[in-house]
């Protein structure tokens, strides 16, 4: 019984260990983005301030207005895998079909190959299609890392719960589109909710693929971070990368909850 | 009616984006890097980039750094990540924050965990003052450049503070759910902790060990934010250099860049064929 106590001892402080070693960057971080003065040596900051926040939400600033429409970029991003993965994902979980492994494995490419080739490659299209420098083309580029995550998870989700559900209600006289709507995708919407945090997660923190095929003309909250981090303004970098990462909490903390409201997302039925 | 068609169907849309702009853009990319790029009259297919990027020092250098880079990311995120999963299970407390909290580097993107190394092991930053202050050091130039060297220090835990929590949710899933009972019975038969743990739970969540492997090789190999924010002068990372060249406003420099693209998805294509062999080798323990 002893020697339980002290295993569980040594792995508590193993844990904590490691995720004090995670969380610590991010405390600094934060103490960072306050700070007026913090001249070296010091391990605390002499003076701390509001010049941070006060530049970032300040009436001549336009990082609310780039914020804002970060996040609606980022949403019709989300919001489009999440339309293009539901049939997909429908397909690859629920049937047996020909050539599946290959679509299968074609869907999933993009998270392997990296995306600094796939945009390089498709800029001068996008350039002679107009696509390039604009708000379309933008979302079309970022839907390639997110495909392959809304489709990897819901499809695990439509591989559990199958067709029977949906089946039974078309035998019980629902038309297709009822039956989606009232079976499927309540019985997704855990499944949803997953998806669709990870995919916005992946689209917001995009930079490279905005910063090229939007070619400086739609500017996104992580190109405005950037020029801070790499000049290595320390205090306006930290105020922005804590904007930024308390904007996406709320963010996905809003979906979750909404999506939970609506469809009451008690999920009986898997997991 | 038409039945079979259903799932083609559905797959779609999917399938137009992944063809239309994946493949696509993969494929004109192949295509330039053979020198054919009509726009600015390179019209002769040759595989003259390719010998010349191919046998170039400075590119085969890059090659060896970002190959380096990765490979010590991922294994180290993988082994920290595994380790940080088994502990979480190991002990369990009943609605514990651990289990939700440390997730949180997830949702931050790479350009700002390169501000966080930063913050930290710049020769200003909060280690060097902590070790002056204990006196290990006298002075701020004492303190080892751990970002933008050649070692790739600073690129590296970036990669890994990233990874960690991502390989430690996907196999914290893993080992939740595996059946207690399967662990009772090892212990029964007189196994020690140690090998449940190395006979029992590795075999089991070594699929997952895999892909997360791979999915942190291939990222750490292919993005741009990091080796560019806290990389070395040289050798850059090979996405880095790919940039750079492409940026060369001399556009029948192009082709340079895309032999690069190519390499780099060479390379990564490479390894998910690998991983598909050797989960084939392994999965003999699955199920």
């Amino acid at each position: 019984m002893k020697r339980m106590k002290r295993r569980e001892l040594i792995f508590k402080v193993i844990t904590y260990t490691l995720i004090f070693l995670l969380l610590f960057p991010l405390v600094v971080l934060v103490v960072w983005s306050f700070t007026k003065n913090w001249p070296w040596p010091n391990i605390i900051p002499r003076e701390f301030g509001l010049r941070g926040i006060k530049y970032v939400f300040g009436p001549s600033s336009k990082s609310l207005k780039i914020l804002l429409f970060s996040l609606w970029l980022s949403s019709v991003v989300t919001i489009v895998t999440l339309l293009i993965s539901i049939p997909a994902a429908k397909a690859l979980g629920v049937y047996d079909f020909k050539g599946r492994r290959i679509f299968k494995m074609l869907v999933l490419a993009p998270v392997i190959v990296p995306s600094v080739a796939v945009s390089m490659g498709i800029h001068v299209t996008f350039i002679r299609l107009g696509l390039a420098n604009t708000f379309l083309g933008v979302v079309l580029v970022h839907l390639i890392p997110c495909i392959p995550y809304g489709i990897r998870i819901l499809t695990n989700v439509f591989e559990i719960i199958g067709e029977s559900m949906e089946m039974q209600a078309r035998v019980l006289g629902a038309n297709p589109v009822k039956a989606f709507l009232y079976i499927t995708l309540p019985l997704i919407s855990p499944g949803l909710v997953s998806a669709g945090s990870l995919i916005f997660i992946v689209s917001f923190s995009q930079y490279f693929l905005t910063f090229l095929i939007g070619g400086g003309k739609i500017i996104t909250f992580p190109m405005l971070m950037f020029p801070y981090i790499q000049s290595g303004d320390r205090m306006m970098a930290s105020m922005y990368s804590v904007v930024f990462i308390v904007s996406s909490l709320i963010f996905l903390v809003i979906m979750e909850k909404t999506v939970k409201t609506y469809y009451k997302a008690e999920n009986y039925f898997y997991i | 009616m038409y039945k079979w068609l259903k799932p083609y169907v559905l797959l779609l849309p999917a399938m137009m984006v992944i063809l239309g702009i994946f493949i696509f853009g993969l494929a004109m990319g192949l295509i330039q890097s053979f020198g054919y790029f009509p726009v600015v009259g390179l019209n002769k297919i040759t595989l003259k980039y390719y010998r010349e990027v191919l046998t170039d020092k400075t590119f085969l250098s890059s090659l060896g750094f970002s190959f380096y880079i990765s490979l010590i990311s991922s294994i180290m995120s993988v082994v920290i990540g595994v380790l940080l999963a088994y502990s979480i299970v190991q002990s369990e407390s009943k609605k514990g924050i651990e289990k939700v909290i440390y997730k949180l580097p997830i949702i931050v993107p790479h350009a700002v965990a390169a501000l966080l190394v930063y913050n930290i092991l710049s020769q200003s930053g909060i280690l060097a003052r902590i070790l002056y202050s204990f006196g290990i050091i006298g002075d701020q130039s004492e303190f080892p450049s751990l970002i933008f060297d050649k070692k790739g220090i600073g690129v590296i835990l970036a990669y890994i503070w990233k990874a960690i929590p991502f390989t430690t949710m996907v196999v914290y899933t893993v080992l939740s759910n595996i059946n207690d009972r399967l662990l009772e019975v090892a212990l029964n038969l007189g196994a020690d902790r140690r090998q449940v743990f190395w006979y029992v739970l590795l075999p089991l969540i070594m699929p997952s060990i895999f892909s997360c492997f791979i999915i942190i090789f291939a990222f750490s190999f292919g993005a741009f934010e990091v080796p560019y924010l806290l990389g070395p002068t040289s050798p850059k990372a090979l996405p880095v250099k790919a940039y750079i060249e492409y940026n060369n406003p001399d556009l029948t420099h192009r082709p340079y860049s895309m032999v690069i693209n190519m390499s780099l998805t060479f390379i990564s294509v490479i390894l998910v064929w690998l991983y598909h062999k050797s989960f084939k080798l392994i999965s003999r323990y699955d199920g």
